[in-house]
Formats: structure tokens, C-alpha cells, sequence
């Protein structure tokens, strides 16, 4: 009997710590969510992070120069090169993208009409996924125009 | 005595052993998150459009296909965390033909990407490989976040393509009232140099998103998370939930440069899609030529784009069909919290099968 007593008391005294914590918590977090949202704060967070995002610009420019030269030296590509390329290959990805839908379009207009219907009829919804430069109806919907990008 | 310590004993023990193995378990591994069955049906770039498997005979399915788009700076997998609360999982149940446009992790090649390349040529693509595979022509889309305003762009300067639905989660559109926005004041020019950021690391990192966000609410998020933790480690079901969320908020992506430019100056700074004067890849967006009928969900506890930044839009709207959605929960957690099964899901779905047959 005195064991369970003591039980329950330990169990308030805990109980009653958490809510102590909870509530400390609580006031804290208001006083530390009402410190970094005012301007005072963002200023000195913005003054902080300058001089570390200038230091930063200036080393990766410094870094990637020196790896150019490098590269250079070496008759690789630099990593400009790499990018660019990278670029490249994503419009030539785009490119057969537009030429795969195109061409299903024109196989889609070419196949017969009866078996068009019969092999949509019998499952529309369960077509088998295909590889997205093999196949795909140009719908009513066009890709962008080529590129234009605003300032 | 002896007969109630020899008793209490293997209790105790059990428990400290649960919490040991819990406590090991969420801090040396990731949750299995993300885990339906899926294909991928479509790729461009980092990109990747999935088909999630039915689970519903196709006579009995939704007949107009679902497109989820998220975020750019998260993974997709917060739409599918886990078995049992899974929005993807839900919606399937439901009958729903579900694709997932998965945006991918940029890299420094991907620095030039813009919020109009995304909108413009990667989702109109994935959504004709849609078209092709569903064979329906015409299609219905939930946007969430980022996702949601990339959603809002395309629908309104591709309005005649089929798009039906449209359910904007969490939409930050609308930069009027910067007061009630807290992340506008760190995005200010004042307080924050966008060009010296992205100059420093080419695209946004994944670690400064994940650090702006927190900072909003930081005794919460750097310490409370965790005490939840810890009051509950000897609670497996708990343990379970908070390790799939932690895994998924830890496995941020960067931004790519240009977009967040873009939604730090045209957004946040000029608050060009509600003025009108948003210039998207040469073309100018307006809100008016958005025709789709529209469910705005907005979390009424949402810290990171609160209600102002989304609930009156939709007077700016062409649809004739729209509607506000308000629903308990932040960010986050209108979708992916506990009772996100019982509150939102079940009221996104009814309003979608009305307008999927």
C-alpha cells in the first residue's frame, strides 16, 4: 500500500516537472519567436551573414578560377564547360520529348481507327507506363515557346 | 515486496530497453518513407512524373486522373510518409488514377532553373505524358506550396489544356499584408541579399532554407521536436510517426538560384502575381484567365504561409467554381499531422469526386 503511494507520488513529481518544463517552454519560446522577428535582429543577422556570404563569393570565385587553370593546363573541361553542357543535354531531353509526342501523333493518326478503339476500349486506364521519349500524345497542349528568359 | 519489485522489474526493464532501441532507431537511421507502389513514366532532367499502381478495379476508379505537385525544396515523399498515413495511399483507396511530379534535387547545372521553367516547360510535359497514359484529355491537379504557386502560374497561362481541378495546399501567392507574413521581413532587402547568397552557392542551400524556416519558430522546432520525442520514446507508434516526419524534414533540397530569386524578388519583395505586372518566361500571368473550379485549403495555424497569403486570391480568379478550405494544422501538418486522415483528406477527396467523373 505505502509502495503504491510512493509510486503515485513519483509519478506526480514527474508529472508536475514536465508540466513545469512545458510551460517554461512555452514562455520561451514567445520570448525568443517575438526576439529573432524583429528588425533589430534580422539586422544584426544580415550584418553577421555579409561579411561570411562575401567571403564566401570571393573564395569559390578564387577556387573555381584556379581549377580552371588547372583544368586548362591539363586539356580537360573546365567545370563552366560541364555546366554548360549539362544545360545543353536538358534542351536536347526537352527537344525529344516534344519529337517522341510528335511522332505518336502522327503514328496515333495513321493507325487504323477500329483498332485504335478496340485496344482503348479495353483498358484506357491500365495502359502500360512507357518511357517518356518512346511515346506520348501530343495533346491540345503545347510546350512553352523557346526560351525567353526575363531579366 | 519482494514479489512486487520482482514483478515491476522486467517492466521497467522492458521499457528501458524499448526507449534504447528507439533512441538508436531515429538517430542512426531514416524512416521508410514514401513506400507505395509506383512507376516512373516520365523523366526530363532531374524531373520524374510517377504513376502510382491502382488499387481500385478501373471501372471503379475516378475517371479524370490526379496530378500532385509539391515543392521545390522538399522531397515528395511528405504526400506518401508512411503506411497508414499516407495521403497517396488515401486518395488510391479512394479510386483516383494518382501521378506525382517529383521535381528532383538540383544541381549546380540546374542554378539557371526559373519558377517559369518549371511551370512552363516541365510541368506542361509532364502532364501530356498524363494525358497519354490515362487517355483522358482532361486532368486535375493539387498543387502544395511552391508546388501550389507553380500550379496557379501554369493554370493561368495554360488555361485551355484540360486542367479541371484545381486545389491550391498552402498557396503563398499573395504578398499584400507583409506584416502578418514573417517571413517577409527576413526576406526584405534590408535583411537579406539575395544576389550574395546565390553568388556564394549558386542555388539556395538546402541547410539555409531549412534554417530561415525554423528560425521562425526556433524553441519549437530545435527543442520541442525533440522533448516530444523524448517524453514518448518508450511509445513505439509515436517514435514511428516522429521518425518518418524528422527523416523527411532533414532531407531538404536546394533551390535552384534563379527560382529563388525570383520568389524572393518578384514574390515576396514585389508581390507581382496580385498586382498583375508578373512576367513569367516573356509571358504576363493573369489570374483572371485562371478558368479551373478551385479549392484554396488554408491552414489556419500555418506560420510559414499564413492565411492572408492565400484567402483572398481567390476574388482575382477567372474559375466560377472556388472555394476557401479551412483546416486545423500548420505547414505541414494539415497534410501530413495525425489528424490530417480524418480532417483534410476526407474533405479534399469529397470536393475533388464531384468534379472528376
Amino acid at each position: 500500500m505505502s509502495q503504491d503511494r510512493e509510486a503515485t507520488r513519483r509519478f506526480d513529481l514527474f508529472k508536475k516537472m514536465g508540466a513545469l518544463r512545458d510551460a517554461l517552454g512555452t514562455d520561451l519560446a514567445k520570448v525568443v519567436t517575438a526576439a529573432t522577428s524583429t528588425g533589430v535582429y534580422q539586422r544584426v543577422n544580415a550584418l553577421v551573414a555579409g561579411p561570411i556570404l562575401l567571403a564566401s563569393a570571393l573564395l569559390r570565385e578564387k577556387r573555381e578560377a584556379a581549377m580552371s587553370d588547372l583544368l586548362g593546363q591539363l586539356n580537360m573541361p573546365s567545370r563552366e564547360d560541364v555546366l554548360t553542357l549539362s544545360q545543353r543535354l536538358t534542351r536536347i531531353e526537352m527537344t525529344l520529348d516534344d519529337l517522341g509526342a510528335g511522332m505518336d501523333q502522327m503514328q496515333r493518326r495513321t493507325v487504323s481507327r477500329p483498332q485504335r478503339s478496340s485496344s482503348r476500349e479495353a483498358n484506357p486506364r491500365d495502359a502500360s507506363p512507357v518511357d517518356g521519349r518512346q511515346s506520348g500524345v501530343l495533346s491540345a497542349l503545347a510546350p512553352a515557346a523557346p526560351k525567353s528568359k526575363e531579366a | 515486496m519482494a514479489l512486487a519489485t520482482e514483478t515491476a522489474a522486467p517492466g521497467l526493464l522492458q521499457r528501458l530497453a524499448t526507449m534504447a532501441n528507439n533512441l538508436v532507431k531515429v538517430t542512426t537511421t531514416k524512416a521508410p518513407i514514401g513506400q507505395t507502389p509506383r512507376q516512373a513514366i516520365w523523366t526530363l532532367n532531374k524531373a520524374t512524373l510517377y504513376r502510382y499502381t491502382p488499387v481500385v478495379p478501373a471501372e471503379q476508379r475516378h475517371p479524370v486522373p490526379l496530378l500532385l505537385v509539391f515543392a521545390l525544396m522538399n522531397k515528395s515523399t511528405i504526400m506518401d510518409l508512411r503506411p497508414g498515413n499516407s495521403f497517396v495511399e488515401y486518395m488510391l483507396q479512394k479510386g483516383y488514377d494518382l501521378y506525382l511530379l517529383d521535381w528532383g534535387v538540383p544541381g549546380p547545372e540546374d542554378s539557371q532553373n526559373s519558377l517559369g521553367d518549371y511551370a512552363l516547360e516541365y510541368l506542361p510535359r509532364a502532364i501530356r505524358k498524363l494525358k497519354t497514359v490515362s487517355g483522358s484529355e482532361t486532368f486535375n491537379l493539387l498543387g502544395w506550396c511552391i508546388g501550389a504557386m507553380l500550379s496557379t502560374l501554369y493554370a493561368s497561362l495554360r488555361p485551355a489544356e484540360g486542367l479541371r481541378s484545381l486545389v491550391l495546399l498552402t498557396a503563398p501567392l499573395d504578398f499584400t499584408d507583409k506584416e502578418k507574413i514573417p517571413l517577409a521581413s527576413m526576406a526584405s532587402e534590408a535583411h537579406f541579399d539575395v544576389d550574395r547568397v546565390l553568388q556564394a552557392n549558386g542555388n539556395m542551400p538546402a541547410a539555409l532554407i531549412d534554417y530561415g524556416a525554423k528560425m521562425l519558430k526556433p524553441v519549437e522546432n530545435f527543442a520541442g521536436s525533440y522533448t516530444r520525442l523524448l517524453d514518448n520514446l518508450d511509445n513505439d507508434k509515436i517514435v514511428d510517426s516522429w521518425h518518418a516526419m524528422n527523416t523527411w524534414v532533414s532531407d531538404a533540397i536546394p533551390l535552384p538560384g534563379a527560382a529563388f530569386r525570383q520568389f524572393i524578388v518578384d514574390f515576396y519583395r514585389g508581390n507581382k502575381l496580385v498586382k498583375g505586372t508578373l512576367v513569367v518566361r516573356g509571358e504576363k500571368v493573369d489570374l483572371g484567365q485562371l478558368k479551373a473550379n478551385v479549392l484554396d485549403v488554408i491552414g489556419e495555424d500555418d506560420h510559414i504561409t499564413p492565411p492572408c497569403q492565400s484567402e483572398n486570391i481567390l476574388e482575382k480568379l477567372g474559375s466560377t467554381d472556388k472555394q476557401i478550405l479551412r483546416v486545423p494544422g500548420g505547414h505541414i501538418g494539415l497534410m501530413a499531422g495525425s489528424a490530417a486522415a480524418k480532417g483534410t483528406w476526407p474533405k479534399i477527396e469529397a470536393w475533388l469526386a464531384q468534379r472528376s467523373s
